[in-house]
């Protein structure tokens, strides 16, 4: 223990053998971080991830190799650690932080918590566990080359919520199904085409023709009459998708017709979307398989095998292959079986490989690599070992200014790419105080939602704003109307009566109010509600105070870690399996831009204002995270005058 | 620079390295999978490198170390077991070092690297040196320049660290 007690206050060091510390995450930034908590001495470790290992986490997850992939990631990382430090005491959950067994007592034993989380859902939650138990929360993550790490400390910091965070990006429903101008388009439809062959229907998911498509009709009238046509169905029974495959068997030659001719015929017939557009061609298999194409293997280039693009007869096959792989599968796992996406499943992988491009094809764009399908479709964020080993390290440093009792002396560092004028890699920030409006953890959080009560159901209330946009688990709602009429019971079951009516069959409507507890996570959203029939077409809800989801002005460094940090299901592509089965690296931001810090951290050397947003443009109600108090005030630091704070 | 091979990647490799040829690319890959490393010294900082290139996937790093394990070095890296006192560390490092990652030659050499001779160097694509003196330093950095050998030194006190590296007079790299 002599080099420990040299660097480190002796009681430092003994509070270190004594506390105990939760580390939420043992993938990339998990394993640097248990070997160096181990390292440093810290002797009571829980650490806990719901994950198995995978072999595209042996490049920088160390503590696992080959021999452990399907393994439980938290139990093989604990016997790794051990060797270490043999006498450590490391305990492992293989399980969700989410799960209500981990409460706010549960958290309360510990001196720390250390994020190394890849989704902003558990950030999220973590974020509120921590500020009901009151216990300092080191918050990280990476991406690429990037980094940053973060303290939150309840009434001193802002909590991870208090900015809101740019929400995933998603695409209008006619974009997928009529009028595709990208690649993305293309594979989100064949992913939402996955799901409604193979995995767990979803309306929100269709991938037939939008008959009802705003663009679509030559007057208001028309809109209304396509739409009234496509609600009703008159005497034809409406098949889903599911439904009519399977009544053609799965047959991919019949599925592929359906889908890459005759529906590209019937969105011809809508003559109006094609008038400024490129007209899709349709495909017809008989006519690829009879048409020559050549037999022998493309010339090989150097790349992967991966990285090839195939011709469209190529994709057919794929195409063919994989539903009859799929096919297999759900006759295996019997009756009423769902499939879930998987981009390290191969015949899924395939599958959506395959669909996207033929759809590319027929909407005249570039087919793409299974690689880079993959990139999208999976929402792949690029890691390594040595970004991860950078961010560990600052967490621990940061983590042993808290255990100091050196709150004050706590920053958030961002690690970029290039240096900056000072020659700086690493910049230290002051840490924000708490924001006084944030819904989280001001002292009676409140927010207001724009809604259509008459269209909007209480099952939609629970799971797209409670649940996906305000971060809650298992809410309870009751309606202030005096009789405190309960809306939603955690309970599984009280209230599932509810889930299809309208908000408005409760008396709700404008300027109503609701109380929505998650009494796991210690929170109470006071919710007012603003009744409007003016959403954007595909927009359920609208938080007051934030712009509607559009897609993200090029941003520059520091923003753009903070936002990419946050997680790689927060990417620009929606997820689309009921399990989100994204990436589970650590979040990063994906390398989109090039001045990776450099020009607006240098503006901010001489000066010691208060960080502010890059973007003049982007006013508060961007879906960046916008800066709406900050002027420029002095944040000087009078110890390091590394303490660099503004950016432009 | 490496150039003279196109090593192949496999498909164990391409799996394996997945997350990282989509940051650097494959060209990258395939130079790092082609070049020989040479690590002296097998403290924390040592570990750490050893820990960070034999996960990248280079051809071969060579653990060069002549110190002993003793208690502290347990303490201070993770790739000794402790049960390993006595031993030559470099050696005592070998096996843990080896496991992060089979597809990569690594090798323990027990001597001082003041005693190597200049052409032991030159059979590396890429020198590391970690609490060298400076006099070896200088030295190992001179001959090195001299054949395009990238040079890179380190070593870390406490709370403080730095790193110097020689790429030569021009040197090409990829973000």
């Amino acid at each position: 223990m002599v080099q420990l007690v040299g660097s480190l206050l002796k009681e430092l060091a003994d509070s270190l053998s004594s506390c105990k510390v939760l580390v939420v995450g043992a993938g990339g930034i998990g394993c640097e971080l248990l070997k160096n908590l181990v390292l440093t001495g810290f002797k009571n470790i829980d650490v806990i991830d719901l994950d198995t290992i995978d072999v595209s986490n042996l490049n920088r997850q160390f503590l696992f190799q080959k021999k452990h992939v399907g393994k439980s990631k938290a139990q093989v990382a604990k016997e790794s650690a051990l060797q270490f430090c043999p006498s450590a005491n490391i305990t492992a959950y293989h399980d969700s932080i989410m799960n209500p067994d981990y409460n706010v007592e549960f958290f309360r034993q510990f001196m720390l918590v250390m994020n190394a989380l890849d989704n902003r859902a558990a950030r999220n939650h973590v974020n509120r566990m921590c500020l009901a138990a009151d216990i300092p929360l080191v918050e990280s993550g990476t991406a690429g080359y990037l980094g940053q790490v973060t303290v939150i400390k309840k009434g001193m910091t802002e909590c991870y919520e208090c900015q809101p965070k740019p929400a995933q990006k998603t695409f209008p429903g006619c974009t997928i199904r009529n009028t595709p101008s990208e690649p993305i388009h293309c594979i989100v439809w064949a992913k939402y085409l996955f799901n409604q062959l193979f995995g767990e229907e979803d309306a929100d998911q269709e991938v037939s023709p939008d008959t009802a498509d705003p663009e679509a009709a030559w007057n208001p009238e028309e809109t209304a009459a396509r739409a009234t046509a496509s609600e009703k169905d008159g005497d034809i029974r409406r098949v889903s998708t599911k439904e009519w495959a399977r009544s053609t068997g799965y047959d991919p030659i019949k599925l592929f017709n359906k889908l890459f001719k005759d529906d590209i015929m019937y969105l011809l017939t809508m003559d109006k979307l094609w008038k400024k557009r490129k007209a899709p061609t349709p495909l017809d298999w008989q006519q690829l398989e009879n048409s020559g194409h050549p037999q022998g293997e493309s010339p090989t280039t150097s790349g992967l095998k991966d990285q090839q693009v195939l011709d469209v007869w190529g994709y057919c096959q794929l195409f063919q292959h994989s539903v009859e792989s799929l096919r297999s599968q759900l006759q295996e796992k019997g009756e009423g079986a769902e499939l879930v996406w998987d981009k390290d499943d191969p015949p899924a992988m395939d599958f959506v490989t395959a669909a996207a491009n033929l759809r590319m094809n027929i909407f005249s764009m570039n087919m793409k690599s299974r690689f880079d399908v993959k990139s999208m479709a999976g929402n792949i964020i690029p890691a390594i070992a040595t970004t991860n080993a950078v961010i560990a390290g600052l967490i621990v440093l940061e983590g042993l200014k808290i255990l100091s009792g050196e709150l004050e002396s706590c920053r958030t560092i961002f690690l970029n790419k290039c240096p900056n004028l000072r020659k700086k890699l690493l910049v230290p920030c002051i840490l924000d105080k708490p924001s006084l409006n944030c819904y989280v953890c001001a002292s009676k959080p409140e927010v207001t939602v724009k809604v259509n009560v008459q269209k909007t159901t209480v099952l939609s209330l629970q799971d797209k704003i409670l649940k996906e946009r305000f971060g809650m688990v298992a809410p309870d709602v009751q309606i202030e109307d005096g009789k405190g009429t309960i809306l939603i019971s955690s309970e599984e079951g009280e209230t599932e009566a509810n889930n299809n009516k309208f908000l408005s069959d409760f008396g709700i409507r404008n300027g109503s109010r609701l109380q929505a507890d998650d009494f796991l996570q210690d929170y109470t959203l006071l919710v007012n509600v603003l009744h409007t029939e003016e959403l954007e077409r595909d927009v359920e809800f609208e938080v007051v105070g934030e712009a509607p989801d559009k897609a993200p002005p090029p941003q520059s460094s520091q923003e753009e870690v903070n936002s990419i940090t946050n997680g790689n299901k927060d990417s620009a592509q929606p997820s689309t399996s009921s399990k989100a089965a994204a990436e589970d690296d650590d979040i990063m931001i994906v390398d989109s831009d090039e001045e990776g810090g450099a020009p607006s951290s240098s503006a901010a050397v001489t000066t010691s204002t208060k960080r502010k947003h890059p973007d003049p443009e982007t006013s508060e109600t961007s879906t960046k995270r916008p800066r709406t108090d900050q002027s420029a005030a002095a944040a000087a630091t009078d110890d390091d005058d590394d303490d660099i704070i503004a950016l432009d | 620079m490496i150039e003279k091979e196109d090593p192949v990647i496999s498909e164990e490799e391409a799996a394996q390295y997945d997350r990282q040829i989509r940051l650097w690319g494959l060209d990258a890959q395939k130079r790092l999978r082609g070049s020989r490393v040479l690590l002296a010294g097998v403290g924390g900082l040592g570990a750490e490198l050893a820990k960070n290139l034999i996960l990248a996937g280079i051809k071969g790093l060579t653990l060069l170390d002549h110190e002993q394990v003793s208690e502290e070095s347990c303490r201070a890296q993770f790739l000794v077991p402790v049960s390993a006192q006595g031993q030559n560390r470099a050696q005592a490092s070998l096996e843990r070092a080896q496991n992060l990652n089979p597809m990569v030659e690594v090798h323990a050499d027990p001597d001082r690297v003041e005693d190597k001779p200049d052409d032991f160097f030159l059979q590396f694509d890429v020198v590391c040196l970690t609490g060298c003196s400076r006099d070896l330093m200088v030295r190992v950095d001179q001959l090195c320049s001299q054949h395009n050998i990238k040079v890179f030194c380190g070593d870390v006190y406490g709370y403080y660290g730095y790193m110097f590296c020689n790429l030569g007079q021009e040197h090409h790299y990829v973000e």
